[in-house]
C-alpha cells in the first residue's frame, strides 16, 4: 500500500489523538508524551506522523505535504482549505461562540461592531450573514481582554467550559458553530492513494465505536 | 581562455528546457488525434466576462484601460474566447472543429502565492455530443499524461447538472446553495446532516444529498449507487450517459485510470454535462481540468455543443521534474577569432549553421569564454579545431568534412 503522511496539531488534543489512533490498532512506539520528536513511524513504516502547530495542518494538508491531517474544526474554518473532511473524530468537542460585556446590547440591535478575533475569517463570515458590518481586530491569545479594556464591542473565540468568559466578566451571546477534531485528507492523495486513505478511515471508525 | 560548458544548474535555462519538452510532447499529442492549434488575443472585451454571470469573479480579472476608456481584461480563461471566436463563424456545426492551444491565462491570484499568470494546455472539440467524442476528450487526457512519463495517475469523473437537479427540488438561498456546495466539494458528511435537517427537506431528497459524497469510487459500484437515489427521468439518463461513456473508455483500455465523483463540483459554471479533472502523484491540486459545455455558445448566439480540457503546464512540471539527461549547452561549436580575421570567422559561422550546428563567434580578449563542447580558433597564425581531445588545424571548411 501507498505510504501516507499524517499531520497533526501539537497541543490540547495530540494527546487524545494518539490514544484513538492506538485504539484504531495504529502504533507509533515511539511516541512519548514527553519526546520533543516532531517525526514518527509505525512499525510497518508505512504511516508517518508529523507534529505541526495546529494553525498549519490544513496548510500541510492543502498543499500535499502531508496526505491526511488531524485538526480542529476551528482551524478548519478559519483557513477556508480545498481539502477533504471525511471524519468527527469527536475529541476536543468545544464551540465557536460570540461574547461581550453584561451590558452589550443583543447583536442584532447592532448597527455596526468592532470585533476582536484569533480568527478573522469565522468572524467576518458570521457577521457578514448576519448583515453586521464590522471591523475586525486580529489578536494572537488573551483575546477576552479586548471588551474589557474598550478595544472592541465582541470577541469570538472557542469556548470549551465558558469558565475563562465568565472569571472575565464576560457572557456568551450566541454560538456560531460546533467544534471538534476532525480529519481531514488532501483531494489529490484522495485520488491517486484511495486504497491508504480508505484504510486508515475504517480503522478510525472502527476505533470511534 | 577558459574552456567550460554552460553551467547545468542555471535555474532558468533548465526550466526553460522541461518547459518546453513537456509543451512540445503535449502538442504532438493533441496533433496525433487531429487537433490544430490556435490562438487568442490576450487582451479581451470586459463585456465577454462581464455578461457570462458567475463563471470567473470579477475581483479575479486583471483588467486595463484602452486610450478610448474601454475595459480589457487580461484573458482569464480560454474556453470562453474560443467559443465566442467559434459562435462568430458558425450558427451550428455539421461535423466536429478539433482545436487545441498552448496559452497563458491571467488571474489575480493563483493559489494565494502572488502568480498571475499560468499556462494552461489543452484542447476543445466542436459539435455534436456523443459519447465517443467525449471519451475520445479523456481518453486523450490519460494519454498525454503517459506521454510526460506519469505512471500512476486518476481521472475523476463526475457530472455537473446530477448535484444540479437535486438542488433544483430544494428551492435554496444562494447562502443556503453555497454552502451545500461547501459540504459537498469537501465530502463533509458530519455537517450536511444537520444541515438539511434544518433545512426541513424531504426525506428522500435529504437522502440523496447525503449520498452524493460517497459516490466515489469504481464507476459500476458508484452508478448503482447513484441510480438508487436518482430523483427523476433527467438524472437517470445522465447516469446513462456517464455509463455510455465509460463503455467507449473501456475501448480505448484506460479504466484503470478512471474513478467516477458525482460529488465533483466544477467552479466554472459553464459546464453543463460530464465533467471530470486529473490527479498525479506529488502534486496536491488536479492537473488537468474539463468537461463538456454545450450551452456556453447559445451566449453567442450559436448552437454547438463543445467538451474540452486543460492541463495546468505548472502543476505537470512540479510533478514530472526529471532530470535533464542531456548537458545544457547554449551552442555546439564557438568560433573565437581575432579582429584581423573577422570576415573569415563569420563566413566559416554561417556555412556551420547553415549545416545545422548552433554556432556563436566571438572576437578574441583576454576574457573570451566558450560554451561549447568543440571550439574554433581563428588566428592570424592558423585556425584550429578543438573537440575534447581531437585538436587539429585546418585551412578552410571544407577541411573539417570528416569532423562535421
Amino acid at each position: 500500500m501507498e505510504k501516507l503522511t499524517i499531520a497533526l496539531a501539537k497541543g490540547r488534543t495530540a494527546e487524545s489523538t494518539i490514544e484513538l489512533l492506538n485504539k484504531a490498532g495504529i502504533e507509533f512506539p515511539d511516541f512519548h508524551k514527553k519526546s520533543r520528536k516532531l517525526v514518527f513511524s509505525n512499525p510497518e513504516e508505512t504511516l508517518k506522523l508529523i507534529f505541526v502547530k495546529a494553525v498549519d495542518v490544513c496548510t500541510y494538508v492543502e498543499t500535499g505535504a502531508a496526505d491526511v491531517g488531524v485538526v480542529g474544526k476551528d482551524n478548519i474554518l478559519e483557513s477556508g482549505a480545498d481539502v477533504y473532511e471525511l471524519l468527527d473524530l469527536k475529541l476536543g468537542i468545544c464551540k465557536f461562540s460570540v461574547a461581550g460585556l453584561q451590558d452589550q446590547p443583543p447583536l442584532d440591535e447592532a448597527e455596526k461592531l468592532t470585533v476582536a478575533s484569533k480568527y478573522p475569517r469565522v468572524a467576518e463570515n458570521f457577521f457578514r450573514q448576519k448583515g453586521i458590518p464590522i471591523t475586525t481586530i486580529k489578536l494572537n491569545g488573551s483575546v477576552e481582554l479586548a471588551p474589557l479594556i474598550g478595544m472592541a464591542d465582541v470577541i469570538v473565540d472557542i469556548v470549551e467550559t465558558g469558565n475563562t468568559i465568565r472569571e472575565n466578566g464576560l457572557k456568551v451571546m450566541e454560538d456560531i458553530d460546533d467544534i471538534s477534531t476532525r480529519l481531514i485528507v488532501n483531494k489529490s492523495s484522495f485520488a491517486t492513494k484511495t486504497a491508504s486513505i480508505q484504510h486508515i478511515i475504517d480503522q478510525l471508525k472502527a476505533g470511534l465505536e | 581562455m577558459e574552456v567550460y560548458t554552460f553551467d547545468p544548474q542555471d535555474a532558468n535555462i533548465r526550466e526553460f528546457r522541461m518547459r518546453d519538452q513537456l509543451i512540445s510532447a503535449m502538442k504532438k499529442r493533441f496533433s496525433l488525434y487531429g487537433y490544430q492549434e490556435i490562438r487568442t488575443s490576450a487582451f479581451e472585451p470586459y463585456e465577454l466576462y462581464s455578461n457570462d454571470a458567475g463563471t470567473i469573479p470579477q475581483v479575479e480579472m486583471i483588467k486595463v484601460i484602452d486610450r478610448n476608456g474601454k475595459v480589457l481584461v487580461l484573458r482569464p480563461d480560454v474556453t470562453i474566447p474560443v467559443t465566442q471566436e467559434v459562435a462568430a463563424r458558425y450558427d451550428s456545426l455539421p461535423g466536429h472543429i478539433r482545436y487545441f492551444y498552448v496559452m497563458d491565462v491571467f488571474r489575480q491570484s493563483f493559489d494565494g502565492n502572488g502568480s498571475k499568470e499560468r499556462t494552461q494546455a489543452g484542447i476543445e472539440c466542436f459539435g455534436e455530443k456523443s459519447a465517443e467524442i467525449d471519451a475520445e476528450a479523456i481518453a486523450l487526457a490519460i494519454q498525454t499524461l503517459k506521454d510526460l512519463g506519469v505512471r500512476h495517475f486518476k481521472i475523476e469523473i463526475g457530472h455537473a447538472n446530477f448535484f444540479k437537479e437535486v438542488v433544483q427540488e430544494m428551492q435554496l438561498s444562494g447562502k443556503e446553495l453555497d454552502q451545500l456546495k461547501k459540504y459537498i466539494q469537501a465530502k463533509n458528511m458530519i455537517e450536511i446532516g444537520p444541515f438539511l435537517e434544518n433545512l426541513s427537506v424531504e426525506k428522500h431528497i435529504a437522502d440523496a444529498v447525503s449520498t452524493i459524497p460517497f459516490l466515489y469510487g469504481k464507476p459500476e459500484d458508484v452508478l448503482a449507487k447513484a441510480k438508487k437515489i436518482a430523483l427523476n427521468d433527467t438524472m437517470r439518463e445522465e447516469l446513462e450517459s456517464l455509463m455510455d461513456v465509460y463503455g467507449v473508455l473501456q475501448a480505448y483500455g484506460v479504466e484503470d485510470h478512471i474513478v467516477f465523483d458525482l460529488g465533483l463540483i466544477n467552479h466554472m459554471d459553464y459546464y453543463s454535462d460530464i465533467i471530470f479533472q486529473g490527479f498525479i502523484d506529488n502534486v496536491a491540486k488536479p492537473v488537468l481540468m474539463g468537461g463538456r459545455y454545450d450551452r456556453l455558445a447559445e451566449q453567442f448566439d450559436s448552437a454547438i455543443p463543445a467538451i474540452g480540457f486543460a492541463c495546468d503546464v505548472e502543476a505537470l512540471l512540479e510533478g514530472t521534474k526529471e532530470e535533464l539527461t542531456q548537458p545544457v549547452t547554449a551552442a555546439d561549436l564557438t568560433i573565437i577569432y581575432e579582429k584581423t580575421k573577422q570576415q573569415e570567422a563569420f563566413d566559416i559561422a554561417s556555412r556551420l549553421r547553415e549545416e545545422g550546428y548552433r554556432t556563436i563567434a566571438v572576437l578574441a580578449t583576454e576574457r573570451t569564454q566558450a560554451n561549447s563542447p568543440s571550439i574554433i580558433q581563428i588566428t592570424e597564425k592558423e585556425n584550429v579545431l578543438i573537440s575534447g581531445n581531437d585538436i587539429r588545424t585546418f585551412e578552410q571548411i571544407a577541411d573539417l568534412k570528416d569532423f562535421l
